[in-house]
């Protein structure tokens, strides 16, 4: 402000100085009179009287000085024209500064950026008059305060700092983001740019524009602490995040997807580098997987195991959605769950269970211990009574050779037919089940009753068989359907023990539906009470004096994971129908 | 399923036969083997109803029976057929821990019972041992029949003079019981010892007993 008195002392200098020229000429010819004055008094006497030749001087000097004073004069009159001139261009152009300063103090002060300049010190020199506002002050509260008033007291440290920063680089422009605090205490965060700068006098100033960046800065920190909360749930969830461009083979990770696949994070992961964490066995269905998406551009879900560097093998579960992104072409958003711990437990619960499926199986078998005796028993006494009968053909005089050929073909047969009923026992008795293949309800069904007649036979139950012919296959474990449908018939002959008055009569019954088939069984015994329906297939749960009741709990769980449902169903007639469901086997089965 | 058939074709009517009853054919079959090595005559079936609907030959013969069969069981088939007067010899076939049913047949009347597998010598003599019983009981139902045919064919007067005369009265008392001339009594006795064929008193007297009209049933013996 203080420049704008520089102009008008200019002017007013550039006046003084020509009169004085002419005062200066004045001087100049009287200095000359009053020379040759003394001249004339004191120098040496002439030949003419003094008087004359001071005289003649005298007029001589008064004629040069009129004319000097007319070219003085004229002179002037001349330069005045000139200055003249130039005083009016003068005051054109101080009236277009006036108009431009007043157009910038419009904008510094309107602008909706704060501006401040502090001094070395951090004293406020200026601000403006948006900058005060926003603070809540008025400018004349922030003149030649500190600064540090519109800091909080923790970040006046860093405040010194950057000023001190702008001091050692005058010119350079720095900038940072801090929180700035209004008078009623209330915070706003702003983004700072400022820079040092040398006055005309001399004096260092420091220079800040700011802007106010509080919304940015609350959506920055919810999103960080969003981002937060979502790398913390997937690192607590054992789930990372991805994302696909099916057509660019690239993929995107989130931290904990990193971690889970033990890599290294990096901006995007190529899919073939991923194949080669994938455990071999399980890579061609999860390349078959990602093929068939991303041609289909549609959802899918897969599990699979990493084989980890040092030969760990970590189970994973991916689901991913198909979604357009900004360009039109598919995006798949996955999330892939690290279920290592799950599938642990899950194998332990399996394994506990395949124990106690086979305890009571073995227990089972153990019930029916006179039933297999006999079942051995019968064609053993066929083999035995044959061979003997064989000696005697050929011990004939003459041997009877086509006799004892025809029984000893008996022999092979009842011999097989004794080794097929210890074959069938002992895979019952086996431990390692769980090996699903494609076969015939019919057949498994077939096998039991082969090691229940006489058991039928001696508590005077009559079978009766309805199987479905040519059903379809279904998938499933062949032991354990037997262990299911063995103790369903075991049961259906306990409850009838007591049954005198109606005849004893057992039903399996085989029927192929839709897409499953239903294996029924049915007894004429005591029947199940409607208020221990519910409770039938939990376990220790009985009706029987001796047993575990165990028995129907592992046949409902052993239904359950061939994907079928074991229930009883509501009674018809005298005694209980259980009935359970299996899928049908499928060539693939899709994810 | 050989059912009531004879695996030999039938030759002399006294040629024994055996008879096998049991729900397994294999064992059916191994018993058929076996009984045919030795030159027996069998007809197997696979439950008592078959065994029951077969009309069979009137020779000594045994049945052997598996004492569990489905719906009758060898003990009530056993029952049924001493319901039913066929007297026939029961060798049953039993598996392990049948001890209670066993006693029940053994008390029942079975000539024997053979637990499975049984050594073949033992179910021979077993079919042996029954099969000479039947023809004993067989040969004794005979002579029994001959002597009631025989005495059937007696007058009545004839048969009440038999029985005096059995149970050792002298001609004249048995002429002062029924009323006759002792001369009568000597002609009723020539006709009885004739028709009778009676060697000797002794003779007929023996008969007397078989048939049943000794002392007990027929004369008073005061």
């Amino acid at each position: 402000m203080a420049e704008y008195s520089v102009l008008p002392m200019m002017r007013n200098l550039a006046t003084k100085s020509l009169s004085a020229e002419q005062c200066l000429l004045g001087s100049i010819v009287l200095a000359l009179a009053v020379a040759a004055c003394m001249w004339l008094l004191l120098g040496p006497p002439r030949a003419a009287p003094a008087y004359l030749i001071t005289g003649a001087l005298l007029a001589a000097l008064l004629a040069v000085s009129l004319v000097m004073m007319r070219m003085v004069g004229r002179t002037q009159r001349r330069m005045e024209a000139v200055l003249h001139g130039r005083a009016k261009g003068e005051q054109r152009a101080i009236e277009a500064l006036r108009n431009s300063e007043a157009q910038w103090k419009e904008v510094f002060e309107h602008n909706p950026v704060m501006y401040f300049m502090v001094d070395a010190a951090g004293t406020v020199l200026s601000v403006n008059t948006f900058g005060a506002t926003q603070l809540g002050y008025s400018v004349d509260e922030l003149l030649g305060q500190s600064v540090h008033m519109v800091f909080a007291a923790e970040d006046r440290h860093m405040v010194q700092g950057n000023v001190a920063a702008c001091l050692d680089n005058i010119g350079q422009t720095h900038s940072w983001e801090i929180r700035k605090v209004r008078k009623d205490g209330s915070e706003l965060w702003v983004r700072e740019n400022a820079k040092a700068v040398r006055r005309l006098d001399g004096q260092l100033i420091v220079l800040i524009a700011c802007e106010d960046i509080t919304e940015r800065k609350q959506a920055e920190n919810a999103l960080r602490q969003s981002q937060m909360y979502l790398a913390e749930a997937q690192r607590l969830s054992h789930t990372g995040s991805y994302g696909w461009h099916a057509d660019r083979r690239e993929i995107i990770w989130s931290e904990e997807t990193f971690r889970i696949f033990g890599f290294d994070k990096t901006p995007s992961i190529k899919f073939g580098t991923v194949m080669q964490h994938i455990h071999p066995d399980d890579r061609e269905s999860v390349y078959r997987t990602v093929e068939r998406a991303s041609r289909d551009l549609k959802d899918f879900e897969h599990e699979y195991r990493l084989l980890m560097p040092d030969g760990e093998i970590k189970y994973v579960h991916a689901k991913a959605h198909a979604a357009k992104d900004a360009t039109g072409s598919t995006e798949f958003v996955g999330a892939v769950t690290d279920i290592t711990a799950r599938k642990r437990a899950e194998t332990e619960l399996h394994e506990a269970q395949t124990n106690l499926a086979h305890v009571t199986r073995v227990t089972a078998l153990g019930e029916l211990a006179a039933s297999i005796a006999h079942e051995v028993n019968q064609p053993l006494t066929a083999v035995v009574t044959n061979a003997a009968a064989c000696l005697r053909w050929l011990d004939r005089e003459p041997p009877n050779i086509k006799e004892a050929r025809g029984i000893m073909e008996s022999i092979i047969t009842d011999g097989s037919r004794a080794g097929d009923v210890i074959q069938r026992v002992r895979a019952l008795v086996n431990k390692t089940t769980d090996q699903k293949a494609p076969l015939d309800i019919n057949e498994v069904i077939d096998e039991v009753v082969g090691l229940v007649q006489y058991e039928l036979l001696s508590h005077r139950v009559s079978l009766r068989l309805e199987l479905a012919p040519a059903l379809p296959l279904v998938l499933a474990d062949r032991i354990q359907l037997q262990q299911v449908i063995l103790n369903l018939v075991i049961n259906g002959i306990e409850a009838m023990q007591p049954v005198t008055d109606r005849p004893r009569e057992l039903m399996i019954q085989t029927r192929g539906e839709a897409r499953q088939i239903l294996v029924t069984v049915s007894d004429h015994g005591v029947g199940v009470a409607a208020e221990n329906a519910d409770r039938l297939f939990d376990a220790f749960y009985t009706t029987k004096s001796s047993g575990m009741g165990m028995g129907l709990s592992i046949c409902r769980s052993i239904v359950d994971s061939h994907g079928g449902r074991l229930s009883v169903v509501g009674d018809a007639g005298p005694g209980a129908t259980f009935q359970f469901t299996l899928p049908l086997h499928q060539e693939e089965n899709a994810w | 399923m050989v059912t009531g058939s004879l695996a030999s074709p039938p030759a002399n009517a006294e040629e024994p036969t055996v008879f096998v009853v049991d729900d397994d054919a294999s064992v059916r079959e191994a018993l058929s083997n076996l009984f045919r090595s030795v030159g027996l005559r069998v007809a197997v079936f696979g439950s008592a109803h078959e065994f029951l609907q077969s009309k069979l030959p009137d020779v000594p013969s045994c049945l052997i029976l598996d004492i569990r069969l489905p719906r009758l069981s060898g003990l009530d088939f056993q029952a049924e057929l001493a319901k039913a007067n066929i007297n026939i010899p029961i060798i049953f076939m039993t598996g392990h821990g049948d001890i209670p049913m066993t006693v029940r047949a053994m008390k029942a009347g079975a000539v024997d019972f053979l637990t499975k597998p049984f050594r073949d010598q033992d179910m021979l003599d077993a079919v042996t041992t029954a099969i000479e019983r039947d023809r004993n009981s067989r040969d004794e139902t005979k002579v029994l029949s001959d002597l009631q045919a025989l005495f059937a064919a007696l007058t009545p007067r004839e048969r009440q003079v038999m029985t005096l005369v059995t149970a050792g009265l002298m001609n004249k008392q048995i002429a002062a019981e029924i009323g006759v001339a002792e001369i009568t009594v000597k002609i009723h006795r020539g006709h009885i010892m004739r028709k009778m064929a009676a060697k000797s008193l002794p003779d007929l007297v023996r008969m007397a007993q078989m048939l049943g009209i000794g002392p007990g049933s027929g004369g008073s013996q005061t």
